[in-house]
């Protein structure tokens, strides 16, 4: 077991570096995107301004899913498993507003 | 496998030999014999049999109350059973036999035991995980035997707000949460199979060479995974309104009790399929054992498992043309609710082409198997009449409700159950049962059944209410019949009860397989050891492979 | 960042022992992520009722729906959404230290995301406590209710409560699956036994991440109005 106190090597600090940047780049998009959802809620610039935020939050949960999830590395079924639950969702939604909206 | 020797060869029983034992490999059941070996088990086979032990129990408990029903029923003016106490009878009637009886009825035993055994692998993908869902399942259907204890439930096994949730004064919440802690354990045995079924798989086991019986499975899976969560949150919103007046399904706040329904029934009627669909995989493998003839159409009936796991998530509202949802909500719902009748078909038209033209044996599985096939027929047809708006409204909420869905739930599921147990019973005991016991069986079950519940279709035509402790006189004569075809029934399962375990004692040994029939559990031992083969299966043939050409004995050539 | 911990040139040897009933040490891979995979689809609908509910909601009331968002509490919220977006990047680095086999900046990570987790649990926490103070916790019979003269903005008060104290209950099991994993992570040799469990685990703490970026503006965004 490595002492915490010891420097890093130039080396592992490369690395280090290179092996976060994605996960830190997708932390920068996700804070990008709240703040955007987050001044839209605050302000209310425009009527229906629910339907941006609602675009922005499919964004953010693409984000997370794609890279945070890593779904874009995985083999084939399992970004089918990764999509499929929402394929699911729509029939749960759609379905279920044949009859609120229709009423 | 000498197993067409052995059976040809021995007539009548051999005597209880224990000795024989001992130069045999060391099956499950032997393996060892301590009480915490089977409690803390990771063998899927032996999982299995406490779950088929526990669910014969449940079984038992629902039958029962069933019978407790029909009893009552034999008089029209309740004077058997008051209103508030037939209500309770029926309710645990369904609440135990839907949710702790069908729905992990052949899934947890014959998936659990099977799935493993029919794909070559040495166990299900998360063997410890397979544990906690039956002791998840344990600890929830004893809870809810609480609110049984304590006094019962009266809101039917469909929970209906707001009856469950404002009026009733039965224990009604531990029935609830009972249920919803069921629910994980369909789920995580549903997971297990899905992983099992994809990453298990022995080499040269290819999709297309699955027998049905794991597609069904893996059909059901999906269901068990997709909509098992939202019956939770349906049943959690139940739990917090009866608990803490949330107001969601509640009318005196502006809630709505048709969302209920509708989160309701987006898992209750793909339960349905749930139900259904590993019978059909039963059915799909007795059939061409019993025929000794490929599989007709394999694909179509692997397609339509999967087609039938998909459309059933798009008719629910079938469940709720009266209730007041929008008039496009129930075109749509009806619509759709007629395709199911197409994947269905399908697999009804191949099996009987299956049939067709076969060396047919009429052992006990394959009556259990035609009975099956034909009281589906009934009730899925019937099913059409339901699916119709304008005939729904005249027979919605009456018998003929009551009588469809027993002939899918127990002319089809408990008839391939039974037709299952017996066809595997072998291979999870290995002892063989009398067979002319086993004969008698299936015909008293379908002679029953048919008494019983074909007098329905006319009460409910006729138009007599489901769920009412009194009925009008002139009703008398149809019921007596029924109840009276209860007796039958009733004496059909308890039978097989007897001999089946008689034959755990008694019965005699059964060689590897019996049947002759093709698989790769029947390549194993009956038992099959702990880790299920002694050689690493290898799958270089098509499933369902019996010999084209049918000889006069039926008999498979080397 | 908790990458100080790491040294040069030590890491630990990174792999999975093969349990009795697979074959390979990809197949069991392979079945484990699916496995969590195939629990995720189920969380994701259990979820997804209640913002179906949300929004029947909306569409049955939606006057009432505005009047209740009105009165959550938007900025902690906001704050959470940013407390668990900090936990998704500890969690992601700790997977990467796990891959690297920097065990000890590994487990400072691991501590790290359950550290904001538990943030997240005690400005809840606040929140609710803020949330009793204003009177808005129509579930409470005897407690009198701030927005009375609408009676269905219960509804959608009490949803709030259902949704977000069931995504509360998955985080703090999280936090108690992670500690306890963190425990045993942090012992000689388990990167090369069970290097996956922190995969897989960390794919379960995304996905209560990514539930909460939906429950977030569903629950206290898109109903918002003037």
């Amino acid at each position: 077991m490595r002492s915490p106190l010891t420097r890093l090597s130039p080396g592992d600090r490369a690395l280090v570096r290179r092996r976060l940047r994605t996960p830190f780049l997708t932390f920068l998009a996700l804070l990008a995107l709240l703040a955007v959802n987050v001044t839209l809620g605050a302000s209310l610039p425009f009527a229906h301004v629910w339907i941006v935020e609602l675009a922005v939050v499919g964004l953010m949960v693409a984000i997370i899913l794609l890279v945070s999830m890593e779904v874009r590395k995985e083999p084939p079924l399992i970004r089918l498993f990764s999509g499929l639950g929402f394929f699911w969702v729509c029939i749960l939604f759609g379905m279920t507003l044949t009859d609120f909206l229709a009423r | 496998m000498t197993a067409g020797s052995i059976d040809a060869g021995l007539s009548g029983r051999d005597p209880h030999t224990p000795e024989s034992t001992l130069d045999r490999p060391r099956d499950y059941l032997h393996a060892q014999s301590t009480l915490r070996s089977w409690f803390l088990t990771t063998d899927h086979k032996r999982i299995a049999i406490l779950y088929l032990t526990s669910i014969t129990l449940f079984f038992i408990i629902g039958a029962v109350a069933a019978g407790v029903v029909r009893l009552a029923l034999v008089v029209p003016n309740g004077a058997i059973l008051n209103n508030d106490n037939y209500n309770k009878a029926f309710t645990l009637h369904g609440v135990v036999m839907v949710w702790f009886f069908l729905i992990p009825s052949i899934p947890a035993t014959f998936g659990n035991f099977l799935i493993p055994l029919m794909i070559g692998a040495k166990d299900l993908a998360f063997p410890k995980l397979n544990l906690t869902s039956w002791y998840i399942f344990m600890a929830g259907a004893l809870f809810t035997m609480i609110s049984v204890v304590l006094g019962g439930i009266d809101t039917g096994w469909t929970f209906y707000a707001p009856l469950s949730t404002a009026f009733s004064n039965t224990w009604v919440l531990p029935a609830l949460i009972g249920v919803t802690i069921v629910g994980f354990s369909s789920i995580l045995t549903g997971l297990n199979f899905v992983v099992t079924i994809h990453t298990m798989r022995a080499p040269g086991m290819t999709w297309f060479r699955l027998p049905i019986f794991v597609w069904t499975h893996y059909a059901t899976s999906l269901i068990f995974l997709l909509a098992t969560p939202v019956i939770t949150v349906a049943l959690i919103l139940l739990v917090a309104e009866r608990a803490f007046h949330v107001g969601v399904f509640d009318p005196a706040y502006g809630g709505d009790p048709v969302l209920f329904q509708h989160l309701f029934w987006f898992y209750s009627h793909p339960a349905v399929y749930i139900m259904v669909l590993p019978g059909m995989g039963v059915i799909s493998e007795i059939v061409p054992a019993f025929a000794q003839k490929k599989l007709f159409g394999y694909k179509f009936v692997a397609y339509a498992a999967i087609g039938l796991a998909s459309v059933t998530f798009f008719v629910w509202g079938h469940h709720m043309f009266v209730n007041g949802q929008s008039d496009l909500a129930s075109l749509v719902f009806s619509g759709l609710s007629f395709a199911v009748a197409v994947p269905s078909a399908v697999k009804v038209y191949n099996w009987t082409a299956t049939i067709h033209k076969g060396s047919l044996r009429l052992d006990t599985p394959m009556l259990y198997a035609m009975g099956y096939i034909g009281l589906f027929v009934l009730g899925g047809l019937t099913g059409l009449f339901l699916a119709t708006l304008a005939i729904n409204q005249h027979i919605h909420a009456t018998y003929f409700v009551v009588a469809h869905f027993h002939y899918i739930m127990v002319g089809g599921t408990v008839l391939a159950f039974l037709g299952g147990l017996h066809f595997w019973w072998p291979k999870f005991t290995g002892r063989m049962y009398n067979e002319s016991w086993g004969r008698v069986s299936a015909l008293l079950i379908f002679i029953g059944f048919n008494v019983t519940f074909f007098p329905q279709f006319i009460l409910g035509y006729l138009g007599m209410p489901r769920r009412y402790a009194t009925y009008p006189a002139e009703f008398q004569l149809l019921n007596v019949l029924s109840s009276a075809g209860a007796t039958i029934l009733a004496a059909g399962y308890i039978f097989p009860m007897l001999y089946l375990v008689y034959s755990i004692w008694w019965g005699r040994r059964a060689p590897g397989n019996p049947w002759q029939a093709k698989g790769l559990e029947w390549e194993t031992t009956s038992p099959p050891p702990t880790l299920n083969f002694i050689t690493p299966p290898k799958v270089p043939n098509q499933p369902y492979d019996y010999p084209i050409k049918v000889t006069e004995t039926g008999g498979t050539p080397a | 960042m908790n990458s100080r911990g790491a040294a040069h040139h030590d890491g630990a040897k990174v792999g999975i022992e093969l349990a009795h009933h697979f074959e390979t040490v990809e197949q069991q891979r392979y079945a484990a992520t699916l496995g969590i995979w195939a629990w995720l689809l189920t969380e994701l609908l259990l979820f997804a009722a209640l913002f179906l509910t949300a929004l029947i909601l909306r569409v049955t009331h939606p006057e009432a729906v505005k009047l209740a968002t009105g009165h959550l509490k938007f900025w902690i919220g906001a704050v959470n959404t940013v407390v668990l977006i900090c936990s998704s990047l500890t969690m992601s680095a700790a997977i990467e230290f796990s891959r690297m086999g920097w065990q000890r900046a590994m487990v400072r990570a691991m501590l790290a995301t359950a550290g904001l987790g538990t943030l997240f649990l005690l400005l809840k926490g606040y929140e609710y406590y803020a949330d009793y103070e204003e009177h808005m916790m129509p579930f409470l019979s005897r407690r009198p209710y701030e927005l009375h003269e609408s009676p269905a903005s219960r509804l959608f008060v009490n949803l709030y409560y259902v949704a977000t104290s069931l995504h509360a209950l998955h985080l703090f099991t999280g936090i108690g699956l992670l500690l306890g994993m963190t425990w045993m992570a942090a012992k000689a040799g388990f990167l090369a036994r069970h290097q996956n469990w922190i995969e897989v685990y960390g794919l379960y703490w995304h996905f209560i991440d990514l539930v909460w970026i939906l429950a977030f503006p569903i629950l206290y965004v898109v109903n918002r109005g003037a």
